[in-house]
């Protein structure tokens, strides 16, 4: 019963958005062309980087570009679906979060399902590169590999939705937090452009353990490249478990959501 | 039957003292210090299945935290709240399905989008049936004229057709209860009267139950028969408009321009409530003298450029309470 009218709910809202986004098509226009732009530079550049360099601890250029590619459409699929949960420190301040809590539907899922300007160009961009980064490292394609893929994708845009539900979460708390926002997308463009064996254990550890970014790409590109070498003693196969890792990230990330809601509605207060 | 019941609600805030300039910021950074707020103090009103209520009260009230604990957004400090059989903050989403809300300065339509499209957005998210839904539109159409902007963008429309739509956005779900925080704020007089006819034909045709906050006593006069009147977080008046009218809003004030500075201003039957330069306001008791009868007096004895009356606003009507309330033992006696 609430499942069906989620849907309905969600159908709808992709609705408004791509109806919103050809209701300023020139804006729309300027967007993709934008898109295209950036991530095109961040490629150039860090070809510029790491074409120094024959390789990085074992892993060549061709590594790179997969591992990065992995990334990209991870964090373009979070952007595509769940990038809305960002503006919530907004609603907060400006009052209209209350209209959440008076609605017969949870709150995260109507953040998730606030209509906006989203459109997926982001997305098939980086589905763009990463075929042509699956075949330029030449992966070995095959029913696992097609089966796993779409999972991980999946698992790692999870990550990335519970690293911004946390952010937000803090906005419960305190009227602002764009700086701590704009840290955390920092720390992520660095920390998931490298294979994480090269930063030290405590770096590791965090990557792995308390913000497991490490899930949205390396580990699952050791595993698809056959790297054998472990980053902290977890064996290849690890790199199949984005998809849990990234549900429980966010089941966690949900409960400290649901703990910062209490605060705000005032509970033992 | 009660369909909403409130007893002894109450709401502390917290909030962080803040000092004034950088030196206080900075020594914020290190100690913080808190003090509480009492926006509710103790609150108690039931109000009965088909009631139309105006909740009154100056600004800083308490108004719209009574309302987002009804609404089951904030949870109280104490005391005990039950809105048709539930808890709100306990059950909030079940509470959701019963209530409509619209808050005066924040819309729930999409600014880029037709109105109808919102409507669509709502449709799914209370799961209308189509058929009601439809039935609903058309209704809410003719009383409030949508027809004309239903595909305009809303960010498009003005003031008084956007209000307009966030009152049907309201109402499409046919919830048992509707609360509205300040509808009229800044509203014409035009969009200001079609939306009160509104509220009168939801309240009388379908029967729901109409919580209205206002701190403009004109809201509650052409709509609502019964008025609880807060002031500080507490209820200083519970009953009905006609005798807040007769036993606290008996004075009015009678604003004279004179045309030259007279030396000492006596008019029988008024007492001075200030002056500045010519401008002298006069208070008087409408039981007592007529208007007419006071203004004749005041021509008779000085030359006179300009006069006017004011009708008590709230915040006259509270301090009245305030300061006479108790003696005529008619305080806060909710029945
Ligand atoms: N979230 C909050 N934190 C601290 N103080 C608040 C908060 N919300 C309201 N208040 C204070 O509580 C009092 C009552 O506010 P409110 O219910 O909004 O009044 P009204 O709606 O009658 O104008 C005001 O003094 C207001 O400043
Ligand atoms: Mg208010």
């Amino acid at each position: 019963m609430r499942w069906r009218r989620m849907a309905g709910v969600y159908r709808q809202y992709w609705r408004i958005n791509i109806l919103t986004t050809l209701e300023y098509r020139e804006n729309f226009v300027v967007w993709f062309a934008f898109t295209f732009v950036y991530h095109g530079s961040s490629i150039a550049a860090l070809w510029i980087v790491l074409s120094r360099f024959p390789s990085m601890n074992g892993w060549s250029f061709r590594d790179m570009a997969f591992l990065y590619a992995l990334w990209m459409v991870a964090h373009a699929l979070h952007n595509t679906l769940f990038s809305t949960v960002g503006e919530v420190p907004d609603h907060i301040r400006n009052g209209e979060f209350d209209r959440l809590l008076v609605r017969p539907l949870d709150t995260l899922f109507q953040a998730i399902a606030t209509p906006g300007q989203v459109f997926p160009d982001e997305l098939v961009l980086a589905i763009v590169t990463f075929v042509a980064a699956t075949i330029y490292a030449g992966v070995h394609v095959d029913a696992m590999f097609l089966t796993f893929i779409p999972l991980i994708f999946i698992g790692g845009a999870l990550i990335d939705l519970g690293i911004n539900l946390i952010i937000s979460t803090a906005a419960f708390w305190f009227v602002k937090v764009d700086a701590l926002r704009w840290i955390f997308v920092q720390l992520e463009q660095e920390f998931t452009r490298y294979p994480v064996t090269i930063y030290t254990r405590g770096v590791r550890f965090v990557l792995t353990f308390v913000f497991p970014f490490a899930f949205m790409n390396y580990f699952p590109a050791r595993y698809f490249l056959h790297k054998g070498m472990s980053g902290l003693g977890l064996p290849p196969v690890a790199g199949l478990l984005t998809p849990a890792i990234g549900i429980v990230f966010v089941a966690l990330a949900y409960v400290f959501w649901r703990f910062g809601l209490n605060r705000y509605q005032g509970v033992g207060h | 039957m009660a369909i909403i019941e409130a007893a002894d609600l109450r709401k502390v805030f917290r909030r962080i003292v803040r000092r004034p300039g950088i030196g206080g910021a900075v020594r914020a950074l290190f100690s913080r210090e808190y003090e509480d707020k009492i926006a509710v103090d103790g609150v108690n009103f039931t109000l009965a299945e088909g009631e139309l209520v105006g909740y009154l009260g100056p600004n800083g009230a308490g108004k719209s935290t009574t309302i987002k604990i009804l609404t089951g957004i904030l949870v109280p400090t104490s005391g005990s709240v039950r809105v048709a059989g539930i808890v709100p903050y306990q059950r909030r989403q079940e509470n959701a399905e019963n209530i409509g809300v619209v808050f005066g300065q924040r819309s729930q339509l999409y600014w880029d989008l037709p109105l109808r499209e919102s409507f669509e957005l709502l449709r799914a998210i209370y799961d209308v049936p189509r058929n009601r839904y439809l039935e609903n539109l058309a209704h809410f159409s003719a009383i409030l004229d949508l027809e004309r902007f239903l595909d305009t963008p809303v960010r498009q429309l003005s003031l008084g057709e956007r209000m307009r739509g966030d009152f049907a956005a309201a109402m499409l779900h046919d919830p048992k209860i509707v609360y509205l925080d300040e509808p009229t704020i800044g509203l014409d007089v035009v969009a200001k009267e079609a939306i009160r006819e509104f509220i009168t034909r939801v309240n009388r045709e379908r029967g729901t139950t109409v919580i209205l906050t206002t701190h403009d006593l004109a809201d509650v006069e052409r709509l609502t028969p019964r008025v609880i009147l807060i002031d500080e977080g507490r209820v200083i008046f519970d009953g009905a408009l006609q005798r807040l009218r007769t036993e606290y809003g008996t004075h009015r004030t009678l604003v004279v321009t004179f045309a030259e500075a007279p030396t000492n201003i006596d008019v029988p039957g008024t007492e001075i409530e200030s002056r500045e330069g010519l401008v002298v306001r006069l208070r008087f008791d409408r039981r007592k003298l007529s208007a007419e009868a006071i203004i004749r007096r005041v021509m008779e004895r000085y030359p006179i450029s300009d006069v006017s009356i004011i009708e008590p606003d709230i915040d006259t009507i509270v301090r009245r309470i305030y300061v006479e309330g108790y003696q005529h033992g008619a305080v806060g006696a909710p029945s």
